[in-house]
């Protein structure tokens, strides 16, 4: 974690909202760090360290709740700042899979994805499979993404994806990303589900690959 | 009751848990609260009972308590089939640990969840709302961008009919100029031509004469060329205006055939010019409507060598007039019969070589027609003859109008404040009448100075709008009279005309306002509307003995705005001239104890009073004397007797406008 990142968790565990916000606009922004690297390795980082946190027990639940809500604030402030690209004319579903309680790594792509350029609809934490079928029926998108923080969760997303593959054929592509895919083993033998793990630019050129805007894909693989 | 009885009662409803685990984390020992909890679970592993994804912190948990005391660890289980929470303490114990779990209360928890879904779904809000904010952002900026680029598309078109118009007026003043100054040599060379011809300087011989016969043809087309581009050129410029005059049909019919005679130098042709009967008089532009008959006719015997050449005059319903003519010449081919009527078009035939023509006679003539009010049309066929049909109102639009406004003018409209407008351009009078009319003005329509000084004589304005640049009136004169006479002196006078060094002038010689053409509307009727104020809307006071005739003024000025003071005392009267200043005294000739004369002594000795106008209603036969010296010293001067009411009204409404005392505009918007 960077040295910004670390005393942002701090103010967050302090439960100091101001200083967090503070941090984020004057520490970051202003100094001419980029919106998604706020987004990514700011509140993203920090927000991988209280899971951890948890984890190991130094922290409780309503710290994590505490957090979180600053989280979501500074991450509301810091998106008008985004520049803004060129719509690309192209549609993504963002979605947690079912049971998936954590939707901050989907919040923060969705943030990078729309000022890329892209058509977002946010769909949020644990979307039941049927419910997401249902939403990709009645008004298709041009790529899916799925949102997996939880280890525990990885089969639901084996399951969602099957499941999506049957109701709306092979060609729409999805995207899973996430902490949990971050060291997982391939998940289905599928050329069109990307895996992506690495930076905001890393998410937005995979992306734009899969949705063939680009020849280049990004740093992601494709499963076999 | 016992506390033996008690604790099983209690431990009934702890929600506590105990158990105990070995190093592999497998569960040894439950106590029996918490096997009614999580279950018979001896044997299994603790983490297997760890709500999914929370694996990985039971375990962290055994490591922690089979390694010291442990404090504080939440741990969410599945009990009874539902996810629970504990706070675990635990402590190491044999090989292993022991655990104790305090339930973190559901509620909490419940309301923490609900608390973070309600913010993450705000934040979506947010961001939808952002996006909106975004959008609408980029909308004001291209609407912005689009607003700029008409705005200079605005600029560069107004550029580029600035440049037009410059172009169009240089063409028409070259046109009119070096037509102007081609009509001199022409001349010369005319008159030089015929004064040979007349042989005043030697006989000619047979060549001399021939060669001197084509130099006078050849320079009268030129002649002819030159008028009509003069002519056309004026009609473009707009500058031609219309001389309307009422004139019977027969008179001019009968002065084209005077005209057209010397050119019918054909003997197989007749020349016809006839009216249908009982035709209305006209009320146009005369000189107009002979030069485009002229036009035809002079057409019409160029290209027939056969028949007849017929001009009829026929009504054509709906105050129109059609004049018709018709030959048995060449005729014009359906293709051909609207180019006509372009600049410069001849239709190429063997008899066109023949005859000389401008190319601009139909041109002109079809623009003289729509000045008329009218249209003029064709029909022909090849080799069969033509039908040139002039059709124009018998009253020229703008005759009919002003007729109409002045026909209004006649009758003072009570309702509405008149006002003189001295303007001798038609067009520019409709323009005061559309305004002023609109607005709760009359129009009285002066063409000359001389109407208005009649106007005057009959109405007292509520304002005056004078052109002083009337061609050859003395309107320096009259803006001077009416600013020197002290019946008219206060009402104001509106200076309008087109030249702004005027202003000076007008001014010094107490014009109100001054005003450059154009008119603008709007400001026309605020402006006048401002003028009149000073005299609109005031007070009317009657001094009479009689109640029925105070009564009677009351009732006629009602709703139009004017407040009524009376009284029956000529020393209260006065009284009240001086305080309420009122626009004009209604003032009975005979009061108890006293006459007008006494009241208006008084009146006319007092400035606040003098100029009040005062109208003397009397029952009274008056001896000259008194008539004289009332006539003098009053504005009007009406009989009470043997009037009925009705007339009595209507004379007292005459005398009040008279006064200047228009009733108050009723509604018109700026009134």
């Amino acid at each position: 974690m960077s040295a910004l990142a670390t005393r942002f968790l701090d103010a967050q565990l302090a439960g100091d909202r101001r200083e967090a916000l503070r941090l984020a606009l004057e520490e970051g922004l202003a100094r001419g760090a980029k919106p998604e690297d706020i987004h990514m390795f700011v509140v993203g980082a920090s927000q991988r360290e209280i899971g951890r946190l948890w984890q190991e027990n130094r922290i409780t639940v309503a710290e994590e709740h505490q957090a979180t809500a600053i989280s979501q604030v500074v991450l509301a402030h810091v998106f008008p700042h985004f520049a803004r690209s060129p719509r690309l004319g192209r549609s993504v579903l963002v979605a947690c899979v079912e049971g998936e309680l954590h939707d901050m790594a989907a919040r923060i792509a969705s943030d990078i994805l729309d000022a890329a350029g892209f058509d977002v609809r946010f769909l949020g934490a644990s979307v039941p499979t049927d419910e997401l079928l249902k939403m990709l029926r009645a008004k298709p998108v041009d790529a899916l993404a799925l949102s997996v923080t939880m280890t525990f969760h990885l089969s639901m997303v084996r399951q969602a994806v099957a499941a999506v593959r049957a109701a709306c054929g092979p060609g729409l592509p999805i995207l899973v990303g996430g902490e949990a895919v971050v060291a997982t083993p391939p998940l289905s033998p599928d050329d069109r589900v990307f895996i992506s793990r690495g930076s905001a630019r890393d998410l937005v050129r995979t992306l734009r690959f899969a949705v063939g805007l680009s020849e280049v894909s990004g740093e992601e693989e494709v499963m076999t | 009751m016992s506390a033996d009885g008690a604790i099983p009662a209690a431990t009934a409803l702890s929600l506590e848990v105990m158990l105990a685990c070995d190093r592999e984390g497998r569960i040894t020992w439950l106590g029996d609260r918490s096997r009614a909890l999580l279950g018979d679970v001896v044997g299994r592993d603790l983490a297997a009972l760890a709500v999914p994804g929370t694996e990985d912190k039971a375990r962290a948990l055994l490591r922690a308590a089979g390694a010291s005391p442990a404090d504080g660890w939440e741990l969410s289980l599945i009990a009874r089939g539902a996810p629970s929470t504990w706070t675990f303490r635990g402590a190491p114990h044999e090989s292993g640990c022991v655990l104790v779990g305090i339930p973190v209360p559901g509620a909490y928890e419940r309301a923490l969840r609900q608390a973070a879904e309600a913010t993450s779904e705000i934040v979506t809000l947010h961001r939808d709302a952002e996006k909106t904010n975004a959008e609408l952002r980029a909308l004001t900026t291209e609407l912005g961008e689009s607003n700029r680029g008409l705005v200079s598309l605005h600029a560069e078109l107004d550029d580029k009919n600035a440049v037009l118009r410059r172009n169009y007026d240089v063409k028409t003043r070259v046109i009119a100029n070096v037509s102007h100054e081609f009509r001199t040599p022409i001349n010369s060379i005319l008159g030089l031509t015929q004064l040979l011809l007349d042989r005043l300087d030697g006989e000619l011989n047979g060549e001399q004469e021939k060669q001197l016969r084509f130099i006078r043809t050849s320079a009268s087309a030129l002649s002819e060329l030159v008028n009509d581009l003069l002519d056309l050129s004026r009609l473009e410029s707009g500058k031609e205006q219309l001389r309307a005059s009422a004139f019977a049909v027969e008179d001019l019919l009968s002065s084209l055939r005077g005209m057209m005679r010397p050119l019918v130098t054909n003997d197989a042709v007749e020349l016809v010019i006839e009216a249908a009967p009982g035709l209305a008089p006209l009320d146009t532009d005369q000189g107009k409507v002979a030069q485009v008959l002229r036009n035809l006719l002079s057409n019409a015997l160029r290209f027939t060598e056969n028949g007849e050449v017929r001009l009829r005059a026929t009504p054509a319903g709906e105050g129109r007039i059609a004049f018709s003519v018709h030959d048995t010449g060449v005729g014009i081919s359906p293709d051909d019969q609207e180019r006509i009527f372009d600049e410069f078009v001849q239709i190429d035939s063997e008899l066109q070589r023949k005859t000389a023509g401008t190319g601009l006679g139909l041109a002109l003539s079809r623009r003289l027609a729509s000045l008329l009010g009218g249209s003029l049309t064709v029909e022909s066929e090849l080799g069969r003859g033509s039908t040139f049909t002039l059709t124009i109102p018998t009253v020229h639009e703008e005759v009919a109008e002003m007729m109409s406004i002045e026909r209004k003018a006649d009758r003072l409209d009570p309702t509405r404040a008149p006002v003189l407008v001295i303007e001798d351009d038609r067009q520019t009078m409709f323009l005061y009448e559309r305004y002023l009319s609109t607005s709760g003005f009359q129009v009285i329509p002066a063409r000359t100075v001389d109407d208005a000084r009649k106007a005057l004589l009959r109405v007292q304005p509520a304002a005056v709008v004078l052109d002083v640049m009337l061609e050859g009136e003395a309107t320096w004169q009259f803006l001077t009279e009416l600013k020197e006479s002290p019946k008219t002196r206060d009402i104001p006078l509106m200076v309008v005309t087109v030249m702004d060094r005027a202003q000076q002038r007008a001014r010094a010689l107490g014009a109100d306002e001054f005003w450059l053409k154009p008119i603008d509307g709007e400001r026309l009727i605020r402006k006048v509307g401002e003028l009149c104020k000073r005299v609109r809307g005031g007070k009317v006071l009657v001094i009479d003995d009689d109640e029925a005739a105070r009564y009677l003024v009351r009732r006629l000025l009602d709703g139009t705005g004017f407040e009524v003071l009376d009284t029956a005392d000529g020393v209260e009267g006065v009284r009240l001239a001086r305080e309420a200043a009122p626009q004009v005294i209604l003032l009975d000739f005979v009061l108890r104890g006293e006459t007008a004369f006494d009241v208006l002594d008084e009146l006319r000795s007092d400035p606040r009073t003098r100029s009040i106008p005062v109208i003397i209603q009397t029952s009274k036969q008056l001896d000259p004397g008194e008539r004289e010296r009332l006539a003098r010293e009053t504005t009007a001067i009406l009989a009470k007797d043997s009037l009925s009411r009705e007339v009595a009204i209507t004379r007292i409404r005459e005398a009040l406008l008279a006064a200047g005392v228009g009733p108050a505009t009723s509604g018109g918007k700026n009134g």
